[in-house]
């Protein structure tokens, strides 16, 4: 209820009518990887929703934990898709953002950070597809509001200085973690597939399976934030824990978010496949398929494929 | 904040229903977090205002804070909580996807919140005997992809299955658009596990289809709102996914003669897996929004037909073509091909979005919104629901399950205003007394929790003794979702703060 507001926030107040508008029914959250990885319904969209009407209205207090829920967001836009009442929620989070870092907020929440090692190469200002890195008095800087935590600098920074410092699942330590936990865990397992958050992957989304279905599972799917992110230890981890190959999905390369992130994709598999074939390795146990926003089917009929050819290939020996 | 527009509209006296604690003002103990710790670990605890805030929400108009949330893994978990919150007198509100539409998982007297979200394990998927055994966090859509492979479906499905879990559509008996021939919740639900108020834990029902042994306690716990236990497993059946679906649609320029046709359609043997009726005020907002070009008639009906032989399909889809036509209907079409089907569906799946864009000042309501009627009444109650709307100046469109009874709305007011308030409880009152007078039901989906316990009240009111008294013994200090059902307070506007900014 709307008794003392919080007039400072003045880019989130043009935003009032669509808080109202959104009819909280919570469809958003389903696929929204903060709330995949925490499970916590506080981090899912529309929690962020009820967060900037709470400030908006003053009802509830402005601290390092409410701003921080507004940070957080990897920007997939996967939440806009599924609303029911047409609210482009990255707009509100992106305003919202505005307003927190007038008043001295700037989370980090899932914004990519410099460490102090950095060594200024500045690849990473070149390369960030939002133009959300500049280089200032202070060393590299990071404009809070503008950066979308696709990871593209993560991936890009030579001297490992460029981080996002919560990564709710998608950064490189947790899909390698992930991943040799499957394969540890599963003698059935073989192969490792790293979908990119826009492919639907053709899974639950948040129940789990009896162990007597999931016992023989013969793959896995991981979700990141962009296929142009992955980095070569994540790829590669996999085949150094037995498994068969590793499928990769991107979006068509005229429909990334990320401006290239499927072209920059396909370019470091066609490395790695190389480096596959000097060590005797067959390439084709590393893939890339293009799969257009919500094609689960398709998705899932790559599996299938990919699946069956490393049958036919057979475990690396 | 709390609304105050004067006198109270009364539906009868608080006194007979009341919940006697919270009346009584008898204080609660202070909750202590490091119990919880102790029970839950601190990875599933949450006490930030940042977080309850969120929590205090759900997709109704309703908004309170709770004191804390904790996220059990196993029963135990559930039980220890039960038995601390017992002696404690804390409330404890159990919540699913949280996407319930009257208030049921809004704490209104504090407490704490119980997200059984991560008790979401299929157990078992029992083929021979058709049943299968979850958690009540299991999402509905997730637990359909599961026995998707096997060609089995779970048909209760509301609308909200992508987030629904089983235990929320258990406590709701939620049911969708197939509910006409696969009935609710409560048809699928064969046992349950569920701890009780007090900690102890109990084995409802059976694995069978029919069971005559003794009270259906699970049958009692179904629609219970999460006011006498928690199910934290619950047994289910299902049924096979139908090889042919077909879908129609027909116009009708009267209201009265889409009612007629759904009338004769219930009543000729034809059995329907959908049959929903669309007014008029939605196919203009559709179209206002959404550009789709519907006829502007004054109502539609798309039915459909399923099943495993083509020529049992054809024979019910033929049945209910014929009768719409016998009462005027028009532009009759119907298809096999999931695309033209999906077509046919498109008015009534865009709806919701369309009704949320209709104007910018004007927002989409979960209010009076799931009320059933007799078939032959669903054609008087749309028109009822459009006259009493504009006599009130808000906007409300009438659509639904009509094959259940089940007539869906959705009011559209400016929220900020006070007025449109006092206007919508106006017409909430307006409408639930035709309904009433007509034998129909306050909620035939989504429950009652806080939005619509007025007209519940009045409906159930020689029961309501009984039902206290149910409440009270399986829970005797009252601590389990209260102030829910025939606890809630007589007017909806004030029980709680509303989730909108309304103007001072």
């Amino acid at each position: 209820m709307e008794t003392k507001k919080a007039t400072r926030f003045n880019h989130l107040q043009k935003w009032e009518s669509t808080l109202s508008a959104c009819i909280r029914c919570g469809y958003c959250f389903e696929h929204c990887p903060l709330f995949k990885f925490t499970g916590w319904e506080s981090d899912a969209p529309r929690a962020k929703l009820i967060t900037a009407f709470g400030l908006l209205s003053g009802e509830l207090e402005l601290s390092e934990t409410s701003a921080d829920k507004l940070f957080n967001c990897f920007y997939c836009r996967r939440c806009e898709a599924a609303c029911s009442s047409g609210v482009t929620l990255t707009d509100v989070f992106t305003d919202a953002k505005k307003d927190l870092v007038e008043m001295g907020y700037t989370g980090p929440g899932t914004t990519s950070i410099t460490e102090a090692y950095c060594a200024q190469c500045l690849l990473c200002v070149q390369s960030c597809p939002h133009e959300a890195r500049s280089h200032g008095e202070n060393g590299i800087e990071t404009d809070p509001v503008k950066c979308q935590s696709c990871g593209i600098c993560v991936e890009i920074c030579p001297a490992e200085a460029a981080k996002i410092v919560h990564t709710f699942g998608t950064g490189k330590a947790d899909l390698i973690d992930a991943s040799n936990r499957f394969l540890d865990t599963h003698t059935s397992a073989k192969a490792i597939v790293f979908a990119c958050n826009w492919s639907y992957y053709p899974d639950l989304q948040a129940s789990r399976l009896p162990e007597s279905e999931t016992h023989d599972r013969d793959y896995e799917i991981y979700v990141n934030m962009c296929a142009g992110r992955l980095e070569t230890e994540t790829l590669m981890a996999p085949f150094i824990n037995h498994a068969w190959g590793v499928l990769v999905s991107c979006c068509p390369e005229d429909d990334c978010q990320h401006k290239d992130g499927g072209k920059r994709a396909k370019k470091q598999v066609t490395r790695l496949q190389s480096i596959l074939k000097s060590l005797d390795i067959d390439p084709e146990r590393l893939q890339i398929v293009e799969i257009p926003n919500g094609d689960k089917t398709l998705f899932q009929a790559e599996i299938d494929t990919f699946i069956d050819r490393l049958n036919a290939l057979g475990p690396i020996t | 904040m709390a609304l105050n527009f004067g006198p109270v509209y009364e539906m009868m006296p608080s006194s007979a229903t009341g919940n006697e604690r919270h009346q009584k003002g008898i204080p609660m103990k202070r909750m202590d977090v490091s119990k919880l710790r102790e029970i839950f670990g601190e990875e599933n605890i949450k006490t930030d205002p940042s977080d309850l805030y969120a929590f205090g929400s759900d997709s109704s108009v309703h908004h309170a804070m709770p004191w804390a949330v904790v996220r059990p893994d196993n029963t135990e978990q559930v039980q220890k909580l039960m038995v601390y919150a017992n002696q404690a007198l804390i409330p404890v509100i159990p919540r699913g996807g949280g996407s319930g539409m009257c208030g049921q998982t809004v704490p209104i007297q504090g407490g704490i919140v119980l997200d059984m979200k991560h008790m979401n394990r299929i157990l078992e998927i029992n083929m021979p005997d058709v049943y299968c055994r979850v958690e009540p966090g299991v999402v509905d859509d997730d637990l359909n992809l599961a026995l998707k492979s096997y060609g089995m479906f779970y048909p209760p499905t509301p609308a909200s299955s992508r987030i629904a879990t089983i235990g929320g559509e258990i406590a709701n008996n939620a049911s969708g658009v197939r509910s006409v021939k696969y009935g609710a919740t409560r048809d699928a639900v064969l046992g349950m596990k569920v701890v009780l108020p007090t900690g102890e834990l109990v084995t409802l029902g059976a694995h069978t289809r029919v069971e005559a042994t003794g009270y259906q306690l699970h049958k009692l716990m179904v629609g219970s709102e999460g006011t006498l236990g928690i199910v934290v497993e619950a047994t289910l059946n299902f049924v096979p996914i139908p090889e042919y679906r077909c879908m129609g649609i027909a116009n009708f320029d009267l209201l009265a003669d889409a009612g007629a046709a759904i009338g004769e359609i219930m009543a000729s043997g034809a059995i329907p897996s959908m049959l929903e009726l669309v007014d008029s005020v939605a196919i203009k907002a559709v179209n206002k929004t959404m550009n789709l070009g519907l006829k502007e008639v004054a109502a539609s009906l798309i039915f459909e037909a399923d099943g495993m032989v083509k020529e049992a399909v054809d024979y019910e889809i033929n049945k209910m073509k014929e009768i719409c036509k016998k009462h005027r209907g028009s532009d009759i079409t119907t298809s096999y091909d999931p695309k033209e089907r999906a077509k046919i569906f498109m008015g009534r799946k865009k709806l919701f979005p369309a009704l949320s864009k209709y104007d910018d000042c004007l927002s989409s309501t979960s209010l009076a919104d799931d009320m059933a009627v007799p078939y032959s009444k669903m054609a008087e109650m749309a028109g009822k629901i459009h006259e009493v709307a504009e006599k009130n100046n808000i906007i409300m469109t009438a659509y639904g399950h009509c094959g259940s009874g089940c007539m869906h709305t959705k009011i559209l007011m400016d929220t900020k205003q006070p007025d449109q308030w006092a206007s919508a409880r106006k017409a909430i009152t307006e409408i639930y007394e035709y309904v009433r007078s007509v034998n129909g039901t306050t909620s035939a989906e989504h429950g009652i929790g806080l939005s619509k316990a007025a007209s519940f009240k009045v409906e159930k009111a020689d029961s309501l003794k009984l039902l206290q008294t149910i409440k009270l013994a399986l829970d005797p200090n009252n601590i389990l979702n209260p102030g829910k059902l025939m606890q809630a307070p007589d007017d909806w506007v004030t029980a709680t703060g509303l989730r909108y900014a309304v103007n001072n």
